[in-house]
């Protein structure tokens, strides 16, 4: 699978959890993809909320993760 | 946070937590003992009881607690042994699956069809109809889309036809006024939680007369048809729930209902293509389904969770499988509608300033999704 860049910064090789993030929080089919500070930023939320989230989202199963 | 899921379970009122707090401690006794702590707790379960019968229009020997709506649904099905059912497409899942076990047990069941507001039809109720017809189970009101049913239309119809009518009523009871003698109902399911009550206490209206054998088998417990010792403090505080919604629930359904139109407004101002889900004029005051086109029902709910406030969809994705809605499909929304769906559920705690902020945060959140799809 082709590597994520960041759409506003540009961090290349993006995470599985930062591209998870971004298809479950935002759509599956995604065409912009965001690091972990710039999604929360996005989201105006905080980077330690969206780490708990993706802990949240792994124990309840979900395989974006 | 904001709170704006109370189809899903509603907070418990302060006075029925005070009222229930004792049992769970000074007044701790088993109501079947003989000794004043065991009488206590016995005269505050019957108290319950007559505030739940008066609540609904029955008879206080007609009210049977149970430890939740599952419960008692599960109950009046698994009661059927031979025969055909009927039932409609959009009911709980307690219902729904418990119809698949009857089954499998050699039951016919029909489902029957909705139309496109969740309106099950006394016409196909009458057509569906046969000689061995046992039992017809309709929900009172749909815990998706809010959807209230023509219970006391086919309670008209059935009466004095020697065929069991039970009501699913969890949505409804202590949120829209419920009578069991006008709804024709030989059995009612509601549900405490659901009415500013505790968790695990569950309401069976049996009609007087109609025998029903017993789910859970052991002591001589409610009435004799439910063994297991009482959950005294729930089901103290179900009576006092019950006895207290259906006394502000005009003046709640009233800001409920105002609520709701300023959501659906608000939201229209900015995202004109929404899909409100259900019926407009006979629905439950306080919920509104809502399909957002173009981004799904779960990122929503995600996104508002991140700024928290709670609504609910109904296509969680927890497997990344995600299954649309029964109750979407029935009424007739494409799969992919289905999914774009999202409950919000306003209760007795919500404010102006809260539906404002939902509005506002819904319509911001969209747009972030749908940046990211072009």
């Amino acid at each position: 699978m082709k590597s994520k860049v960041c759409y506003v910064c540009g961090k290349e090789n993006l995470s599985k959890n930062e591209i998870g993030l971004v298809k479950k929080l935002l759509d599956k089919n995604a065409k912009h993809f965001y690091c972990l500070h710039c999604l929360a930023d996005y989201l105006e939320v905080d980077t330690e909320f969206l780490l708990e989230k993706v802990e949240e989202f792994k124990t309840q199963g979900c395989t974006l993760f | 946070m904001i709170y704006a899921d109370n189809a899903a379970t509603t907070k418990i009122s302060d006075s029925v937590l005070d009222k229930m707090l004792p049992f769970l401690q000074e007044q701790f006794g088993n109501a079947s003992s003989q000794y004043s702590l065991g009488t206590k707790a016995r005269r505050a379960i019957e108290q319950a009881r007559q505030q739940v019968a008066m609540a609904i229009g029955a008879e206080h020997s007609e009210i049977v607690f149970t430890s939740g709506g599952s419960e008692s649904n599960n109950w009046v099905l698994s009661s059927v042994n031979k025969g055909h059912v009927i039932t409609s497409s959009i009911e709980h899942h307690s219902v729904l699956n418990s119809c698949h076990l009857l089954e499998s047990k050699g039951v016919e069941v029909t489902y029957l069809p909705v139309d496109s507001k969740g309106r099950v039809s006394l016409n196909n109720i009458k057509e569906a109809l046969r000689s061995d017809t046992i039992l017809v189970s309709i929900m009172l009101a749909n815990n998706e889309i809010g959807t209230i049913q023509p219970i006391a239309e086919i309670g008209e119809y059935l009466r004095g036809r020697s065929i069991l009518f039970h009501t699913d009523a969890v949505q409804a009871v202590g949120h829209i006024p419920v009578n069991v003698k006008e709804l024709g109902v030989d059995f009612l399911t509601a549900s405490s939680h659901k009415f500013n009550g505790a968790k695990g206490t569950g309401i069976l209206y049996k009609r007087k007369g109609v025998s029903l054998p017993p789910l859970i088998f052991g002591g001589e417990q409610e009435l004799g048809v439910r063994a297991g010792t009482e959950n005294v403090a729930g089901i103290v505080a179900a009576g006092y729930a019950i006895a207290e919604s259906v006394t502000i629930m005009a003046s709640i359904a009233d800001k409920l209902s105002a609520f709701v139109q300023i959501t659906i407004n608000g939201i229209k101002t900015k995202i004109p293509n929404i899909i409100i889900n259900g019926d407009d004029n006979n629905r439950l005051p306080g919920m509104i389904n809502i399909v957002f086109n173009g981004v799904t029902g779960e990122s929503l709910m995600h996104l508002l969770d991140l700024h928290g406030i709670c609504v609910s969809t109904s296509s969680a994705c927890t497997s990344g499988k995600d299954k649309p809605s029964h109750v979407l499909m029935a009424i007739g929304l494409s799969e992919q509608q289905a999914k774009s769906a999202i409950r919000i559920s306003y209760g007795r705690y919500n404010n102006l300033d809260e539906v404002e902020t939902i509005v506002a945060t819904i319509c911001k959140a969209y747009n972030k999704i749908l940046a990211v799809k072009s």
